[in-house]
């Protein structure tokens, strides 16, 4: 799926905090937006992700605006996958409930679990696994769909370095397989990863670099 | 189903006190419609005994005050198609160490509709004593009804609280002490289906008095509808008080749960899979809560029923229909009060889960 941003600006009450954004995000890449705390990464990534709308400008999602997609939540669940800064895994259900809970087709839950490395631990609950097995299951819970693009906001920020490495080899895995993924982060490793880096600074791209 | 189950134990705190609050408010409804709908349905049964059709004074707002000239009862006894006439008076008043005791002062025909355990019915200046009042006052030979002495003549057993906790004397003893004549006629009839013209024919022979079915009279009775809606009034503030106990409750459940609901959303999943996920929740509180405070109910009649201090007076029941009607309350309570905060919750923006973020 083909995201295009145009002439995107928002504001926060007074504050101009995107300052006017053209941006195009190709179906199935690993883009990367990287830059300072503050510099206006998760604002860019959530108006690209339809969940929030900007104060100026639209976004297409394969030449559809936000209004032509229909409904909201259908869409997301067959076309978008999310991973946050934490996990949102519900407490009182096991890892493999918690991704059967986004799942449209319950078969392909534990072979992704497997490919995931986290098969055995399907039936623990989120407070009985490690930090980063935590986040495999919520990648688990973004992919579970085969969405076209995940979006993750700081899907590292509460991992130490050797699982941020991971989570972010995943993304690469899933993305030559053909998943598109826009990925927001202050670490700059991201860019090591990603086929498209986005440098953001101010509340306006400072650089694209596609390798 | 499971996974409503899990969520409420795993809240499990908040999951009790939505529980308990419903248990109260559900046992309360149960309690003052059981106790009400008691006091009605014994004092009708009673006036039910023998009586197709009851003569009261015409434009009495309560039996206890009617007065009627007993010496009617033969004019009306002639009339045909009427086979039995029977007259009462209805008092209250102080036996022994009981403050207030039914006294029921009855035409000798009547007493055929006690059921005797031991003696016989009761002479002039004797009294058949109900088996309950009977063993409350430990098996007297004699009582003191206000300042008169009674002789006990038997005991009659009677499924009726009122009577079963009462003082039954002729009618003649019963006139004496409440200063009247007779409270009320119940007559029977050889055929229901003329019950209408026999009302119009004894209204013209007793111009001071009312003639009216049973059945209606009871429908009509002015202190029956205000037992009925001082406990309606009192049921509905129990029902309001459980609404606003889940709202509150719902309230701080959805606010703990916020990161359960908005990464729900950002999955896709609809605001109604939300609002049902809550819904069935509370349904699920609201079944148990109806089970126990039944259970409880019945326990509370069953003490109620058999404590001395309310001499059998208050004798509630809980009948079918009355347990059909509070489930839906029940029900509709857990709906009502849980709708609002799971309105709230499907709302639940995800933009707040990456807000949360930071950096
Ligand atoms: N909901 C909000 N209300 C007001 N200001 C906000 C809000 N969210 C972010 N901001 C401000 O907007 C700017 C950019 O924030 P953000 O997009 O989160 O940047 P980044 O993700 O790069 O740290 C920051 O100065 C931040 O304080
Ligand atoms: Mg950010």
């Amino acid at each position: 799926m083909n995201i295009i941003g145009s002439a995107l600006e928002h504001y926060y009450g007074q504050e101009h905090i995107l300052r006017g954004i053209d941006i195009e995000i190709k179906a199935g890449s690993f883009t990367a937006i990287i830059g300072e705390s503050g510099s206006g990464k998760t604002t860019l990534l959530s108006i690209l992700s339809t969940l929030l709308n900007p104060t100026i400008g639209s976004v297409q999602f394969d030449g559809k605006t936000i209004s032509e997609l229909g409904n909201i939540d259908t869409f997301r669940r067959h076309n978008i996958g999310f991973v946050f800064q934490f996990h949102y895994l519900i407490s009182y259900l096991t890892l493999r409930e918690n991704v059967a809970l986004a799942a449209l087709d319950e078969n392909l839950i534990n072979p992704l679990l497997a490919e995931l490395g986290i098969d055995s631990l399907a039936k623990r609950y989120s407070d009985e696994v490690s930090g980063g097995e935590r986040q495999r299951a919520a990648i688990a819970r973004a992919l579970i769909n085969r969405p076209k693009v995940v979006f993750a906001d700081e899907p590292t920020g509460n991992l130490d370095s050797k699982n941020a490495l991971g989570v972010y080899e995943l993304f690469k895995r899933f993305s030559a397989e053909g998943t598109g993924f826009v990925v927001a982060s202050h670490d700059k490793k991201l860019a090591e990863y990603a086929d498209t880096i986005i440098e953001m600074e101010d509340g306006i791209v400072k650089s694209i670099y596609q390798r | 189903m499971i996974t409503p189950l899990k969520a409420l134990r795993k809240n499990r705190f908040k999951t009790a006190l939505i529980f308990m609050s419903m248990t109260v408010s559900i046992a309360a409804i149960f309690l003052i419609s059981a106790i009400s709908g008691g006091v009605v349905s014994m004092y009708s049964a009673m006036l039910k005994t023998d009586g197709d059709i009851i003569v009261t004074q015409k434009g009495i707002a309560d039996t206890f005050f009617s007065d009627i000239n007993r010496s009617q009862m033969g004019s009306i006894a002639k009339i045909e198609g009427v086979k039995e006439v029977s007259a009462l008076i209805l008092g209250a008043a102080p036996v022994e160490s009981l403050p207030i005791v039914g006294i029921y002062g009855v035409s000798e025909n009547r007493f055929k509709s006690y059921t005797l355990t031991q003696g016989l019915s009761p002479k002039m200046g004797e009294v058949m004593l109900g088996s309950k009042i009977y063993e409350t006052l430990k098996h007297p030979k004699s009582i003191f009804i206000s300042k008169k002495k009674f002789g006990v003549s038997g005991v009659f057993k009677s499924k009726i609280g009122f009577e079963d906790g009462g003082v039954v004397i002729n009618l003649e003893d019963g006139g004496v002490l409440f200063h009247k004549s007779a409270s009320i006629f119940l007559i029977t009839l050889s055929d229901l289906g003329k019950s209408d013209s026999l009302i119009k024919k004894i209204n013209t022979l007793l111009p001071e008095g009312e003639a009216k079915t049973t059945d209606s009279f009871i429908d009509s009775y002015n202190q029956f509808k205000i037992i009925k809606t001082s406990s309606d009034v009192i049921g509905a503030m129990a029902f309001l008080m459980g609404i606003l106990g889940i709202v509150s409750m719902m309230s701080m459940v959805v606010n703990d749960r916020k990161g359960e609901f908005g990464i729900m959303r950002s999955i896709g999943l609809s605001s109604r899979t939300i609002i049902v996920k809550l819904l069935s929740e509370t349904l699920i509180i609201a079944v148990l809560a109806f089970a126990v405070a039944w259970g409880v109910s019945e326990g509370v009649l069953e003490l109620i029923e058999h404590a001395d201090k309310f001499q059998g007076y208050i004798n509630g029941e809980i009948p079918f229909s009355l347990l059909c009607n509070v489930f839906v309350v029940s029900v509709t309570m857990a709906l009502l009060g849980t709708l609002l905060p799971a309105i709230y919750a499907a709302r639940i923006d995800p933009m707040s889960l990456i807000q949360r973020g930071g950096a």
